[in-house]
């Protein structure tokens, strides 16, 4: 039961990060388009400049929860990894309740306020005549709070699983660095080879 | 309690919650907040009145509004493309049969093909499993010593991170307030000057301790010269290409670093393309995986920003620079001093971690002691290099542990390290006693 949640939710800032991650080739088309038309044609577009600050925030802040469902934020593990998985799970859940969720509450109820502001005026950039707006950018700091919510109570019963079956419990298969996977194909092969011989 | 001593405080529960290993971004935000909170706290006020709150909003919309932090997707994509571009193993086999004549060549042709790929690709993990599969088992093959071998697979991989276009000095560049162009024409001479000493010192060993780095047997025979210029203008060149042009385009001031950035990612799908490997499945992987990364790198800043106000609100920077400045160091035990704590902290953190959380600790110093944050700034990331390749946390040594065949021990493969963290070592000095190594291309390019 507690593991078809946590997949749920994992299933869930997936899609969101899988999806906001084209943002990355919008970025790319986008300032290809405007270094084209200003230095060929000599006729900049008066919407690029911000369309690459909204592509490039959209790109980070919604991958943040599908980010963390990947275990990609940045620890030192030098200690950490040494620890059983049950220690492992119990300073985790702790932590999480003390530090995650109080930091991103803040985020999310803060965001709110700031965010619905803009929306109400429907706030546009300044930085062009062109009237790009800017209220979704705003806006999607407490969408992005509270889908971080949701991962990080996926991460706590994840804890919690593993605090109950002593390991932790198996994640989404999904797209890997080229290094890790290189890496599990070798220790796969070296497996292999040691059941033959 | 003080208002510096909390900040004391604050700092040491940051770095207590950082050695047992919870994810950075969070603890510097929840630090941000929690003690935000009690640095703002009016009585009168309501709970969610304080002005915390105001600035933690305010300092995410800066990160998602940060100038120098867009081009951070598009080197990265630009990296997973040329990864995925299946180009490594012709470069690799093209080098090494260019460079055959000289000493030791395949350690000097692995040296080449690391430094040209890991600059294109700026990410350290790929470049060393890659090449620790597809030149270490050659070199062993040859008869090279494993240690020998195996350091010169983690020190070429781990030099994308300092040759530009590096994705550390745009997050130092942010940091520290400093032209991301100036960094990387600071960094272009020191970071040949790193990899021209790696490759004597490799040259160096083939001639004199030949039993080391044996030459390749005399009888395999020689491809005729048009026909390996050939393999170098299929392989060797449209990379060098791209990444001169991206680099050139930077330095020459005709670009923003985010639009070569952005032509760059362009190019590489175009080379992915050449080489008939843009699937789907590698575009996908790429963007996916940029996101990843963009987003662990830019949650940091996130974090940081509410972090860092709240400890310079309570008073903690400038108790530590009154420490430090009474402590009457002169410029060169300072700058001795910093780069030795880098050096440390670099065993057990990751570079994000170091730039972003404790570099910041010494850049309000930096005047004080008359040490240029160009300068600073180039030495932290050739510092850095030894991060990836001292134990106990060389990610370059695990890396190329897990591909290699299993009698090549953990052991080996760090002491085959250390002549290259010596190697990191020299050229910190030397580029301490000839700081025009770093100054110079700037102001040549860009005047003072």
């Amino acid at each position: 039961m507690i593991s078809r949640i946590t997949y749920a939710i994992d299933q869930v800032s997936k899609s969101i990060g899988h999806a906001f991650s084209w943002c990355g080739l919008m970025l790319v088309l986008g300032t290809c388009y405007e270094v084209v038309v200003r230095y060929v044609f000599n006729d900049p577009t008066a919407w690029a400049f911000d369309l690459s600050y909204l592509m490039y925030g959209a790109l980070f802040f919604m991958a943040g929860a599908y980010t963390l469902s990947r275990g990609g934020h940045v620890r030192a593990d030098m200690f950490y990894r040494l620890w059983p998985e049950r220690v492992q799970a119990s300073v985790e859940l702790v932590l999480f309740i003390v530090f995650f969720f109080p930091g991103i509450t803040a985020l999310l109820i803060a965001g709110w306020g700031y965010g619905t502001e803009s929306l109400r005026i429907r706030e546009v950039s300044v930085n062009s005549p062109a009237g790009i707006p800017i209220w979704p950018m705003k806006m999607m700091i407490p969408v992005c709070g509270a889908l971080m919510l949701l991962q990080g109570f996926a991460e706590v019963l994840r804890c919690i699983q593993c605090l109950k079956q002593g390991s932790w419990p198996s994640r989404l298969h999904d797209v890997e660095e080229l290094e890790a996977q290189l890496l599990e194909e070798a220790a796969r092969k070296r497996a292999a080879g040691q059941g033959a011989s | 309690m003080s208002d510096p001593a909390v900040a004391l405080w604050m700092l040491g529960i940051l770095v207590f919650a950082i050695m047992i290993g919870f994810p950075v971004a969070f603890t510097l935000m929840a630090l941000g907040v929690g003690f935000g909170f009690y640095a703002y706290f009016q009585p009168a006020q309501q709970f969610f009145d304080n002005r915390v709150f105001y600035l933690l909003t305010q300092n995410t919309f800066t990160v998602l509004n940060n100038d120098a932090l867009v081009s951070i997707p598009l080197f990265l994509l630009m990296g997973y493309l040329v990864e995925r571009a299946n180009i490594l193993d012709s470069l690799f086999r093209s080098l090494q049969v260019a460079l055959r004549g000289i000493p030791a060549s395949l350690a000097v042709a692995t040296l080449a093909t690391c430094a040209l790929f890991a600059t294109a690709t700026g990410i350290v993990g790929a470049v060393v499993t890659l090449m620790g599969m597809l030149a270490f088992p050659q070199m062993l093959k040859a008869g090279y010593d494993s240690r020998l071998a195996a350091g010169v697979v983690c020190a070429g991989g781990c030099l994308g991170i300092l040759i530009p276009p590096s994705i550390m000095l745009i997050v130092y560049g942010a940091m520290a307030s400093q032209s991301v162009v100036k960094l990387y024409a600071a960094a272009m001479i020191p970071g040949f000057i790193l990899a021209g000493m790696y490759i004597l010192y490799v040259l160096a060993v083939g001639m004199f301790k030949p039993h080391l780095a044996p030459p390749l047997p005399k009888e395999e025979s020689r491809l005729p010269t048009a026909q390996v210029l050939v393999m170098l203008a299929k392989s060797f060149l449209p990379l060098a290409v791209l990444i001169l042009s991206v680099l050139g385009a930077i330095l020459a001031g005709i670009a923003t670093p985010t639009e070569a950035a952005a032509v760059g990612a362009f190019g590489a799908a175009v080379l992915a393309a050449a080489y008939r490997s843009l699937t789907w499945k590698a575009l996908r992987e790429s963007m996916v995986l940029t996101a990843r990364t963009s987003a662990m790198v830019c949650w940091l800043f996130v974090g940081s920003a509410t972090f860092a106000s709240v400890f310079a609100y309570l008073g903690g920077n400038v108790l530590i620079k009154e420490f430090v400045l009474g402590l009457d160091l002169n410029p060169i035990t300072f700058l001795l001093l910093s780069q030795a704590i880098i050096f440390i902290l670099g065993w057990p953190l990751e570079w994000t971690e170091i730039i972003v959380i404790f570099v910041p600790i010494f850049l309000p110093m930096l005047p004080h002691f008359q040490i240029d944050p160009l300068v600073f700034g180039v030495l932290i990331a050739i510092n850095l290099q030894t991060a990836f390749l001292s134990p106990p946390m060389a990610m370059a040594a695990y890396y190329l542990k897990g591909v290699s065949p299993p009698h090549v021990l953990l052991t080996q493969i760090f002491s085959g390290c250390m002549p290259f963290v010596y190697i990191v070592l020299v050229t910190m000095v030397i580029m301490y006693v000839f700081p025009q190594t770093v100054l110079w291309l700037p102001s040549v390019l860009y005047g003072n």
